[in-house]
This record gives structure tokens, sequence and C-alpha cells, in this order.
């Protein structure tokens, strides 16, 4: 009894939002024609950020500060970390507000809510796929080799997918409800920077705070993205966590945005 | 009897009257438990009724007496707080019409949009585009952005997609009322030409003509609960006799 009373309206969910599939790329499709406007400057303009942004690491650490981390190349390995980052950080802005930006379309038309967050986790997702190309590129100038643990990326795409699911669910309705969260992720997101392997490398971090830093599911999907050039830098214990943490989030956060639906469609 | 295609069970809906956002310092401070139910108003209460296939109906009552209210549950972009709203089929929203376009983009765009998220395929778009754009006389302004237009060709355009949706059920809330004569006329030829395919039609006007003329069944709603439901003509009755019109 208990538990079909937990599993039906899970079920609708589910389904519902399988049959919303052709609005749902209606949207990915919508965000995607915005971003890139039909030009190629589009396209240059997504990965001028994380390239300024390599650059810029590329020179402190190269060339003001000895390094102890990372490894060579370092261009290399700063772009394997700074595009998931960019995926990660644009899509948690964009679905947080998702509701918000989109709220006259959310109250005058019956798609699942979700879709609106979700949507997004797709769009950011593709354009960092999109993105790749970048990171092939320096790896041919710098002469890096592709380790055969690249075919580990399909994972790490899966989980981060998975992970910004979760957060996306779980930070757009409660964005609605309350005025300055939005203010508050974007500092959270500054400090979450510096405590993901993106200007280092998960083996990096020192053994007493790994205990710390498995709590950030981040750690073990960037490790996987490394791998496909870098074969030591590979953890599974923090990618064990990380998928422990991705399918923990998307209950939570589904669990929370169902809960909260129906105050949200009143506010917005 | 045939399966209703809307029924409505002990529905109620409520709203805060009081602030309408939490910030996060007053999430912390007060903590998020203790405010909820304090101000809260039911706009809508213990509302029950079914609605078989086809069946015509018109809702009554003064203004903030929850009649869009129950019309957005019934196009199912509130969620009851109490009670049930079951609808058994596609519905095709003619509320806050203009809601669904995106100021910035195109109308043609805008069209397509707009007409996808209401669930309308593809190929169906493709083949109705025309047909929409000639309904809402509008092709000079096809790639107009939409915060463009005028407000009455706002208004078209919205009214020509949402009434192109093939859906089983139609809401109506007071767009009758905007648009000049020529194609307020078009839209009573077009929700004519739907009534007469066999959908289910809910109409929220204050115009006693328009109620009269597409309505069989009146809902009369006062303070958020069903008072009367009946014959249109009745209602409309019970409704002047209450207001102290004298027609």
């Amino acid at each position: 009894m208990a538990a079909t009373a937990v599993l039906a309206p899970v079920r609708a969910r589910v389904t519902g939002l399988w049959q919303a599939r052709s609005v749902f790329r209606l949207l990915v499709v919508r965000d995607l024609r915005v971003r890139y406007a039909g030009s190629a400057l589009g396209w240059f303009w997504s990965v001028l950020d994380p390239l300024l942004m390599a650059a810029v690491y590329w020179f402190v650490f190269t060339t003001i500060f000895t390094r102890s981390v990372g490894e060579e190349p370092y261009i290399v390995f700063l772009i394997a970390g700074l595009l998931p980052w960019m995926w990660f950080n644009g899509a948690v802005t964009d679905t947080a507000r998702a509701l918000r930006v989109d709220e006259k379309l959310v109250r005058s038309t019956n798609v699942r809510r979700e879709v609106w967050v979700l949507r997004l986790v797709a769009s950011k997702g593709i354009e960092f796929l999109l993105s790749l190309p970048v990171l092939a590129v320096f790896a041919l100038i710098y002469g890096t080799s592709l380790h055969w643990q690249v075919l580990l990326m399909p994972l790490a795409v899966a989980l981060q997918a998975l992970l910004l699911a979760g957060l996306g669910l779980l930070l757009a309705p409660m964005v609605v409800l309350v005025r300055d969260l939005e203010r508050v992720m974007r500092i959270v997101l500054r400090l979450w920077f510096y405590v993901t392997p993106v200007i280092y490398g998960a083996v990096d971090i020192p053994d007493q705070y790994a205990g710390v830093f498995a709590l950030n599911p981040l750690v073990g999907i960037f490790s996987l993205y490394r791998g496909a050039f870098f074969p030591g830098q590979v953890e599974w214990g923090y990618v064990l966590s990380s998928a422990v943490a991705a399918v923990l989030l998307l209950v939570v956060g589904w669990t929370v945005f169902a809960r909260l639906e129906r105050t949200v469609l009143k506010e917005i | 009897m045939t399966e209703p295609i809307i029924s409505v069970t002990d529905a109620g809906i409520s709203f805060s009257t009081g602030r309408r956002q939490r910030s996060a310092r007053d999430l912390l401070i007060r903590g998020s438990r203790g405010r909820r139910d304090i101000d809260t108003f039911w706009a809508l209460r213990d509302v029950s009724f079914d609605v078989a296939p086809g069946e015509t109906i018109g809702l009554v009552g003064a203004n903030g007496q929850g009649k869009s209210t129950l019309l957005k549950l019934i196009a199912g972009v509130l969620l009851p707080d109490a009670g049930r709203v079951q609808v058994r089929g596609g519905v095709a929203p003619l509320i806050e019409i203009t809601g669904g376009f995106v100021g910035d983009l195109s109308v043609r765009e805008n069209i397509r949009l707009a007409a996808g998220l209401h669930g309308m395929d593809k190929a169906t778009i493709d083949a109705s585009f025309d047909e929409i754009v000639d309904f809402a006389e509008i092709s000079e302004f096809v790639h107009t952005p939409y915060k463009h237009l005028s407000s009455g060709m706002k208004v078209r355009v919205a009214f020509a997609v949402v009434s192109r949706l093939d859906e089983p059920i139609l809401l109506v809330d007071e767009v009758l009322a905007v648009g000049d004569a020529a194609f307020r006329k078009k839209c009573y030829g077009r929700i004519e030409e739907m009534l007469a395919r066999g959908t289910t039609l809910f109409v929220v006007s204050h115009n006693e003509a328009d109620l009269r003329r597409f309505c069989d069944r009146g809902l009369y709603l006062s303070k958020g609960e069903l008072l009367l439901d009946g014959p249109m003509r009745d209602v409309l009755d019970r409704y002047r006799a209450d207001s102290g019109i004298t027609a």
C-alpha cells in the first residue's frame, strides 16, 4: 500500500515527462538558436570565456607561481577542467532562475514544469559538447596523446547531467519563493570553483581532506574528464561518491520540486 | 451516461494575502515555520461538478469570485490545494493568451514556439502556419518582433494559434472583449466551428449576450463557492437578482 502510494505519483511524473519530450526538444532548439544566432561568432563567444580563463590561470601558474600540482601540458590540463566547469556554472545559474525568467510561459502553458529546468541542463550540455573541439585542438598543438580512458567521458557527462538535473530541480522553485537565493548562489558557485579540481587535479587533494572533498560530487566527475589525457588522474573512490551524490540529489531535488510546484505556480 | 471529460471534486485553492516573497534573511531569522496559513484566503472552496463531452458552460460571478482561477485549474496552470481536478483530454486555453509569447522573437518564431508549447507537432505547425497568419491578418508582420505589434494584433496572433489547436476542450476567458468588431466576428465564427465539432467549451464573460449565445449550462461562483449549477438562463437570472440589476 505505502509503496504504491509513493510510486504512483513518481511514475506519473516520469511518464508525463516522457510525453513532453517534443516540447523539450523545441525548447532546447530555441535555446541553442538564441545562443548561436545562426553564426560562427555565436560559437566563438561560448568558448571565449573558458579560453580567457584558461589563459589567465595558465599565465599565473606557469610564470608567476611555481606549480606543484596538475600535469603537463598544463594548458590542456586546465581546459579539460574549465570546459565542464563552464557547463556546470552556466547550467546551475540558468536552471536556478529557469521558472522566473520564463514565468509568463510557465504561467500560460500546461507544459510539465520540470521541462523548463531540465531543458537547460540539455542545452548547456550540448554547448559543452560543441566546445570539446577546442580541447582537441590544444591537445594536438601540444602533442598530448589520447588515452583509452577517453571512453569514460560519456560516464562523466551522464553523471554531470544527473547532478545538474537534481540541483536545478532543487533550486528553481526555491529561487521563485526566496528572492535573494540567486545572489547567494552566485557566491557559492565562486567558492565551489576552488574546491573543485579545475586548476589542480583530484590526485592533488591531501589525504586528510579527502573526506571533505568527497562531499563535492564534481571531484569524481572531473577526474573522469581528465583521464582522457592524463591516465593517472582518475580517482574511482571520488567517482563512486559523485555517483551516489548525483542520484541522491536528483531524488531530493525532484521531491522538493514536486512539493513546491503548486506554491510556485501561485507566486509567478 | 458517458464518462465526464472534466471532473472537479471538492476542489479548493488558497492564496496568501501577505507578502509575496520571502527573503533568505526572513527564512533565517523567523524560520520557515509558522508563517503558513496565517494570511491565506480560499479563492475556491469545495467546488464540485462534472462536465460531459460537448457541454458548453458559462462561468458567472462578480470580479474576484474565482472564475479565472477555476479556468486555470482546468487548464492545469494552477494546481488545487484540496480536492481533485481531473481533465481527460487536451485543453486549448484562451486565457492570458499573449502570455505564451516572447517579445524579442519574431511573429513567425512565436507562432511556432507557442503552437509547440501547446502540444502541436511540427508537421501540423507547418501545415497550419499560413492559415494562422491569414486568420490573424498579420502577413506583412511575420518577421517583426512580437513586441512591436499593437496590442490588438498581439491578441489576434495569440487567438489564431490557440484556436487552431485541435483539442477537445476550449477555455475562453474574456478574450472576446478585445479586438475590433470585424475580428470579434471572426472569433465567434471560429468558436462556433469548434462547437459544431463537439468541442467542450468553458467561457468566462461579463457579456450576457455571449453567454446566452454559446452556453447551455451556467455555473455561478460567489466568494469561491459554487452557488448554482443549472441552465444558463436560470443562472443568469439568479446572478442578476443577486447583484441587483433589473433588466
